[in-house]
């Protein structure tokens, strides 16, 4: 066993053995606190593997491969902290909660997708950690039974699964068409271009990640599971969760041999939702659902990133999309800690409203943040020519709803006697912000992987700062404008979607009790053995 | 491979005499318990059941030492006047599934079915250990005919076995289901019969070695076939002939939905594979291969969306059922459309696992659903919350099932996964207080649909290519693959 073989297998061995225990209830009920540390070995694992990315091993069970790459590293990391962080404000939250055993139950079950899917090399191993994924997230985001969690969680696998077995038509293809049959995720890509269902394969995958990270009109579950989930469960599943499909895209898209097709639609999917996300998002009143619409719109500029790499064949993208990532994991995952806390405590507020404040900024890149080195990484595929507008744009949409959603923090105080906020909440919440903006850098200074250009003259500043000044400018603008934000009403298209289901199993159901009947039963046996003769007859 | 298998024949096997015994021994227990009755007729069927185990393991342990097929001539007389028994490598298989879930029903089955001390027999435990024998000696014996008739006797004696399992509670609906199952398989029966005598008009044998060697493509044959596989697939339950199905199913007491479900429904899709696989010769018609394929699908669309609509849990897990079974002939367009190519023989192999895990898996899941019904008294969805701390053990065994039944995406695995995830979120739900148990449940009658549960999920583990005990003494239309 080589340490490689032991860091990573920790990595995913904790979460593992810690879920196991939860078979006990005496351990399960302690639960929430054990799972703060469950993430530490992924920590680890991220760290040895972004300063040597050459570490690839296999385990002997079942053919089952794990590696870790520079790009895989960044999210590792990223993820892994806020895991932590996100753990400790849930050892807090749930303390009152009668299910909190259960709740880390599903919490170590997200969380061994999560980093299972990040370090899978193998298609098998891949989809297994993306389906316990998105069965610990259905778990969280049930978790209070309220009839709108209920709503939410139904919602969520129902878009999950159809992503699934899109993502597995996609993966059975790719696999049919891998050479030598190798289930390694890198084989099989590299030997899709020869297949002549290569774009088909592409297609089906890129559907299905696109609906894993929202992109619209796929986006429909995602404020509502945002929005009815516990906040330390938004915070893990909008920031580390739905890179799941970030990873997926980096993964399996053949940026060396590119598809102008598929990479079309995904960067146009992109631009859709950068902007529909912003629009949304505006409307809302909950900060939690507003945070949820500005995950549409972030993941619609990672999509737009890989679809343009994809399109011009440009592998580089792949890295970009994960530093890209690796920052919002823990800036939206920050902010839902924010918009848990509130602002109720007087005393504590600005311990609450200045570090949102400047994530709101960051996330918009404002120089000197981490979110400007992120859009620093990506400005060579989608900042420059003709996509500097959309840079712009989606610069200054992003600081209108960040800074809304600021306001929205600040309004949402319900709570007149401000009571004080538990340190439990308020030390992850910094930590988490702190983080926010220390990670880009210090990644940056750990490896030279990240192709960012030198960062000194002020055009470079000004072009990162009119964008924010425009959104700031929209957004008093918006204030001004009186309107009642409105309560959650994004359910509406997923209620239209729940209805047309019910229509169609209540047909089936319907024609079911007619084939139950004797005479339809008779005539289906008459039918089906002329069938059989005709076809058996003539049809050699 | 055929001509080996021919070979053997003449000579008959060394330890032919096993296939023999796997026929007697439960007959034998059918005719003791019949005569002496009493609380004889549960001793019986343990003796029965230990001798079986051991007899299944032993076929199938000299089928995979000797990579051949075991056979016996009764009484010397060769095949076209005499009967043959053979047991294949698939054969040998369900005998020892058949065995292992018989067992395991027959131990959930001694809570309900104890006959009184005081030898006064009741009239339902008694059938129900004479049935069980019954069922079992006629699967066995359609595991191991070689000729067509012999089968038709064995498929009918299956089938008056399982109809009065379906009655055995004696409410008037249960008797409304088993009279359907009866006459709709009589129908099936009908058909299965014509098929055989136009093949014995056109060649003048039935036996399947035989007729493989003679058969040609022509016009009797293909009718013979079409036929013999409708008649086949209204009693294996194959959408649109699945009506009998769920009441039958769902009314029957826990154990006996337990053995229909899981092992009787097989015997005649084991027969419609013979039939296809064994007595056809090399070129199957593709395009009919499709339409099952097609019926197949079909059905896993329908029984799944069927059964998430259900409020009663047996029915949603006999819906289930329809939809299992739609897998099962996946089988065929898939062997067959791959015919010569390495994927027919994963294919072939694939189907016979999701054959086994879904008996092990239904088995146990009505097993749970039986404890459940029990201990609440009902089996509404709506109202289980709670059940998964009163029955951990139990809620775990149908969680397990569920995943094994849940493998086989995208399609049904989606909808499967919706409609076991909706019976999980109820039975895991809370409540404020825990739900009154009208009976207390002991836990090892909870560890049984565990363990068969397990069972299901641990074939999940086996590499599909390398299973050659599936291939044993079958003609060579799976490609040279798996070795």
């Amino acid at each position: 066993m080589t340490d490689a073989t032991i860091v990573l297998s920790s990595a995913l061995a904790l979460p593992g053995v810690l879920l196991l225990l939860c078979l006990f209830p005496s351990v399960r009920a302690r639960m929430p606190k054990f799972a703060v540390i469950a993430p530490v070995p992924a920590l680890a694992a991220a760290w040895f593997a972004g300063r040597d990315p050459s570490i690839v091993f296999a385990t002997h069970f079942f053919q089952g491969h794990l590696a870790l790459d520079v790009a895989g590293a960044l999210l590792l990391a990223a993820a892994a902290i806020l895991w932590i962080c996100a753990g400790l404000y849930a050892a807090t939250e749930m303390r009152r909660s009668r299910n909190a055993g259960n709740f880390s139950a599903w919490w170590l079950t997200a969380m061994l997708g999560n980093f299972g899917v990040v370090m899978s090399a193998d298609i098998a191993s891949f989809y297994l950690f993306l389906a316990a994924g998105t069965i610990g997230a259905y778990g969280m985001i049930m978790h209070t039974m309220t009839p709108d969690a209920r709503r939410a969680s139904v919602t969520y696998i129902g878009f999950a699964l159809a992503g699934e077995a899109s993502i597995l038509i996609g993966l059975v293809l790719l696999a049919a068409a891998s050479p030598g049959h190798s289930l390694l995720i890198r084989d099989a890509v590299a030997g899709l271009s020869p297949s002549p269902w290569r774009d088909l394969t592409v297609a089906f995958l890129a559907l299905g990640f696109g609906l894993k990270i929202g992109l619209a009109p796929l986006h429909i579950w995602m404020p509502l599971a945002y929005t009815a989930a516990p906040i330390s469960a938004a915070a893990v599943l909008s920031g580390a969760a739905v890179k799941a499909g970030v990873i997926g895209l980096i993964r399996f898209m053949p940026f060396d041999a590119g598809s102008v097709n598929v990479g079309t639609g995904l960067a146009m999917a992109g631009i859709v939702s950068t902007f529909y996300g912003v629009a949304v998002g505006i409307t809302r009143a909950n900060p939690k659902t507003i945070l949820a619409c500005s995950s549409i719109s972030q993941m619609g500029v990672i999509a737009t990133l890989i679809g343009v790499g994809l399109a011009t064949a440009n592998a580089g993208v792949a890295i970009a999309a994960a530093f890209y990532g690796a920052h919002h994991v823990l800036v939206k995952g920050g902010l839902f800690l924010a918009a848990g806390i509130g602002v109720s405590d007087r005393r504590n507020r600005w311990l609450v409203f200045v570090p949102a404040t400047v994530l709101a900024f960051a996330l918009a890149g404002l120089p000197f943040t981490g979110g400007y080195l992120a859009k620093e990484a990506v400005k060579p595929f989608i900042g420059e020519g003709a996509f500097a507008i959309f840079a712009a744009l989606s610069a200054a949409g992003t600081t209108l709803l960040m800074l809304f959603f600021v306001t929205r923090l600040g309004s949402a105080s319900h709570d007149p006697r401000g009571t004080p906020t538990a340190s439990g909440l308020l030390v992850p919440w910094l930590a988490t912000a702190f983080f926010a903006i220390a990670i880009p850098w210090l990644s940056l200074s750990l490896t030279d992987a990240i192709p960012i250009s030198e960062v000194n003259s002020i055009a470079d500043l000004w072009s990162a700062i009119w964008p924010i000044l425009i959104g700031g400018g929209l957004v008093a603008l918006w204030l001004n404008q009186k309107r009642q934000p409105r309560e959650i009403d994004v359910a509406s298209a997923a209620d239209i979607i729940r209805r047309m289901m019910t229509i169609c199993t209540s047909t089936v159901e319907r024609a079911e009790a007619i084939l139950r009947q004797w005479q339809a039963g008779s005539i289906s046996l008459l039918a089906v053995t002329t069938v059989l003769i005709v076809i058996i007859a003539t049809g050699r | 491979m055929i001509a080996d298998a021919a070979t053997s024949l003449d000579a008959a096997s060394t330890h032919g005499y096993l296939l023999v015994l796997a026929i007697v021994v439960p007959v034998g227990g059918v005719l003791i318990a019949t005569a002496v009755g009493g609380r004889t007729a549960e001793r019986t069927a343990f003796a029965v059941i230990a001798a079986g185990l051991i007899l299944g393991f032993a076929i199938l342990l000299d089928v995979w030492m000797t990579s051949r097929p075991l056979a016996y001539v009764l009484g010397n007389w060769a095949a076209p006047l005499g009967i043959t028994l053979r047991a294949d490598g698939i054969s040998a298989v369900m005998l020892v599934t058949t065995a292992l879930i018989i067992a395991a029903t027959a131990l959930y089955a001694c809570a309900d079915f104890t006959i009184p001390r005081d030898g006064l027999e009741a009239r339902a435990p008694f059938v129900f250990w004479v049935l069980l024998l019954a069922v079992w000696a006629a699967l066995n014996t359609v595991f191991l005919s070689g000729d067509l008739f012999n089968l038709y006797v064995a498929l009918e004696l299956l089938t008056f076995a399982a109809v009065p399992l379906v009655a055995l509670s004696g409410r008037a609906e249960a008797i409304t289901a088993a009279l359907r199952y009866l006459l709709f398989a009589l129908a099936g029966s009908i058909f299965y019969l014509l098929g055989v005598a136009l093949l014995y008009g056109a060649y003048g044998t039935l036996d399947i070695i035989l007729l493989h060697q003679r058969i040609r493509p022509e016009l009797a044959v293909s009718l013979a076939v079409a036929m013999m596989t409708a008649g086949l697939l209204a009693k294996t339950a194959l959408f649109p002939l699945h009506f009998w199905l769920p009441p039958a199913h769902a009314g029957a007491p826990p154990a006996a939905s337990a053995i229909l479900s899981a092992l009787v429904v097989k015997g005649s899709f084991f027969l419609i594979i013979r039939i296809w696989f064994d007595v056809l010769p090399g070129s199957r018609s593709l395009a009919a291969a499709q339409v099952l394929g097609v019926m197949g699908a079909a059905a896993i669309l329908f029984g799944s969306i069927v059964a998430f609509r259900q409020a009663r849990l047996k029915l949603l897990i006999a819906y289930s059922t329809v939809a299992q079974i739609g897998y099962l002939f996946l089988l065929f367009p898939l062997v067959v459309g791959f015919e010569g190519s390495p994927w027919s023989a994963t294919a072939w192999t694939g189907g016979w696992i999701q054959l086994v895990s879904h008996a092990f898996a239904k088995a146990a899941m009505f097993m749970a659903a039986g404890l459940i019904a029990q201990a609440l008294g009902h089996d509404r969805i709506d109202d289980l919350g709670g059940v998964a701390r009163a029955l951990p053990l139990t809620v775990l065994a149908f969680a397990i099932s569920g995943i094994s039944l849940m493998g086989v995406p995208p399609s049904g695995g989606l909808i499967a996964g919706a409609y076991v995830i909706r019976v999980m979120t109820r039975m895991l739900g809370p409540r404020l207080e825990l739900p009154t148990l009208s009976v207390k449940v002991d836990r090892w009658r909870q560890s049984l649909p565990l363990s068969l549960a397990i069972c299901a999920m641990l074939l999940g583990l086996l590499p599909l290519q390398s299973l050659e005990l599936l291939q044993v003494g079958l003609p060579h239309f799976l490609g040279s693959a798996g070795r």
